[in-house]
């Protein structure tokens, strides 16, 4: 195979200078700004952590560990984080498929509609975040439009004064700004289907459903991956959509981890806690990816299988 | 129409059933489309809107014509530092680019092509670094930050912006030159006497290009969207970003003053719109280089 001569000239040029002229900076530059402050988080989270000039750090063990997992606060950042993510991350893609789906199918203004749908994706977060509590106050036009115009609830929701209101509101805009960054990703795979294998379908008569469950959807498989990745990787990082519409309130119900986070360290100055509260986190992405991972893996196995 | 056409030589019932089909996609669309339009729309109506309008009840989406005023933009444009918080942005933007453009495409190549010890491991590592949150390392960063001098100072928000998007431009960049870019041709280098160093000019960063282009358009976008580090570190007035700068102002009008605000979000996002519709074909080509071989 060719790809076994390729190796096979890669390995005749040998370890040089050059390549570590060409490796070394950037990897440096990444050690030095992400790698280090990893390990010193990690050490970090050991210490009762004091950054004041003459202050001693002390060693405390687990202590951080167990004072994050023993904090109420902290239970409901982790429990909205999560809830934000297995609700946002599926829902996204499922419209945003179903959008791609759509605007794939049609003929004309196909491009209006992807600018349209994607106007929210480049939009900064601090200004969706601003715009929805402005739509989401108490009498905003939200309300406006449940109360008065289809008259489907008699009483104005508090949207952003109790807890699982307020996270809708954040899911809510999460859900709308991701659908045009899910649809431009799923079209693009779209577009890249084998247009014969539909065709093979249509004079084996198969039905609209039966093509998407059976040609469309196992060709588009790692680009799902991808999406399912990224976004996840993403709800765990939510940070500004809540700062900016709630900041964590009514009495940090609505903390996620990475605002609950920032309160810590800016406001509370619990840096031992804050890097415990991280490394917990951490390891919640990595697990969260694993089991995405091994999911997928599964699926391959039984798809290719045979 | 080219659908009547394809399907001319069907039986009509099938003709009938595209075409209702057709019509279903378009009400689908539509509707969609005011869902995730009509926000944006308002936010712009409402920074024509003088502040105390932006307050009464019902909320009007469509507001009389003498109700509609330019005030906001002036006074946006006379008492706020708009145009500096742009520029402040757009440096930050190009200098995180250029940093992280570097170091991304020579990363790429030695992951791609280069003998390296342990390679798959180093990448792992680089790799990795996409699962932490940015700011979940806030304090370590802080430290470091504030051990270098970079408190306060906008390359403070620049270095380690450009250590966060490097991850992901190389593991896109990598995958588009093991995808698209023959061995062969960095072989003609060096059987004419060419070393790693023509071959990263003369092969990679030429041929690369369209990748590039994609990852320097996400990278670009990145210091209009972030905040948390932004704040932490831009405390001056003169060089905040306009995120920091918007959440400032927000939170200096009482969190209440709605018709500057949104003109304020309406002027940051015009460079943006723009940008986008300069670039709309790189934009596309940058998110699935990475997604589509997957």
């Amino acid at each position: 195979m060719i790809s076994q001569a390729v190796i096979k000239h890669k390995k005749k040029r040998r370890t040089n200078w050059r390549i570590w002229a060409i490796f070394l900076p950037g990897f440096l530059f990444v050690t030095a700004f992400t790698f280090y402050p990893m390990i010193k988080m990690f050490v970090m989270s050991f210490f009762d952590w004091k950054i004041g000039f003459q202050q001693v750090s002390t060693f405390v063990g687990l202590r951080n560990y167990i004072d994050v997992l023993s904090d109420p606060t902290a239970h409901i950042a982790i429990e909205n984080t999560l809830v934000y993510a297995v609700v946002t991350v599926p829902v996204q893609m499922i419209l945003g498929l179903f959008v791609a789906v759509l605007v794939n199918g049609i003929r004309k203004y196909s491009v209006s509609f992807r600018l349209a749908y994607y106007l929210p994706v480049i939009t900064s977060w601090v200004v969706v975040a601003l715009l929805f509590r402005y739509i989401f106050a108490t009498s905003g036009l939200l309300n406006y439009f449940l109360v008065d115009t289809i008259k489907l609830i008699s009483e104005p929701i508090g949207w952003l004064s109790t807890r699982w209101a307020a996270l809708c509101a954040i899911m809510l805009l999460g859900i709308w700004k991701g659908i045009g960054w899910n649809m431009i990703v799923f079209l693009a795979a779209l577009q890249a289907v084998p247009k014969d294998q539909y065709e093979a379908s249509d004079i084996d008569g198969a039905s609209r459903i039966q093509k998407f469950f059976y040609i469309t959807l196992p060709n588009i498989k790692g680009t799902t991956l991808f999406i399912l990745v990224m976004l996840t990787i993403g709800a765990f990082n939510t940070y500004t959509p809540v700062a900016v519409l709630t900041a964590g309130n009514p009495a940090h119900q609505t903390e996620v981890v990475l605002t609950w986070m920032y309160f810590q360290t800016f406001s509370a100055l619990n840096f031992g806690y804050s890097a415990a509260l991280s490394i917990i986190i951490t390891a919640l992405i990595v697990i969260a990816t694993i089991i995405v991972f091994g999911l997928s893996a599964k699926k391959k196995v039984t798809h290719y299988g045979k | 129409m080219a659908n009547r056409k394809r399907s001319s030589n069907r039986p009509i019932q099938r003709k009938r059933r595209i075409d209702y089909m057709m019509g279903i996609r378009y009400v689908l669309l539509i509707l969609g489309f005011t869902i995730v339009v009509i926000p944006m729309f308002y936010m712009v109506i409402s920074s024509l809107k003088d502040n105390a309008t932006t307050f009464l009840y019902p909320p009007k989406l469509f507001p009389a014509i003498e109700d509609i005023t330019f005030m906001n933009y002036t006074y946006i444009i006379e008492n706020v530092n708009f145009f500096r918080y742009l520029l402040n942005t757009v440096f930050v933007s190009l200098t995180t680019v250029v940093i992280s453009g570097i170091f991304s495409t020579l990363l790429a190549f030695s992951f791609a092509r280069l003998k390296i010890p342990g390679k798959n491991i180093l990448f792992g590592f680089v790799i990795s670094i996409m699962l932490i949150p940015g700011l979940a390392m806030l304090i370590p960063q802080f430290e470091l930050a504030s051990k270098l001098g970079l408190i306060n100072k906008i390359w403070g928000v620049i270095l380690f912006y450009s250590a966060w998007v490097i991850p992901f431009s190389t593991f896109l960049l990598k995958g588009y030159i093991i995808d698209n870019i023959p061995y062969e041709l960095d072989e003609s280098i060096y059987v004419d006497g060419g070393n790693e160093f023509s071959v990263y000019f003369h092969i990679i960063i030429p041929m690369a290009s369209p990748a590039i282009a994609a990852v320097s358009i996400l990278n670009f976008l990145f210091p209009f969207e972030e905040l948390g580090w932004s704040q932490a570190i831009l405390k001056s007035d003169n060089i905040r970003t306009m995120p920091v700068a918007i959440t400032m102002f927000f939170q200096a009008h009482n969190r209440t003053d709605w018709g500057f605000v949104f003109a304020m979000t309406t002027l940051a996002m015009v460079p943006v719109v723009l940008f986008y519709l300069l670039l709309q074909k790189y934009f596309v080509s940058g998110l699935t280089s990475g997604s589509i071989k997957g």
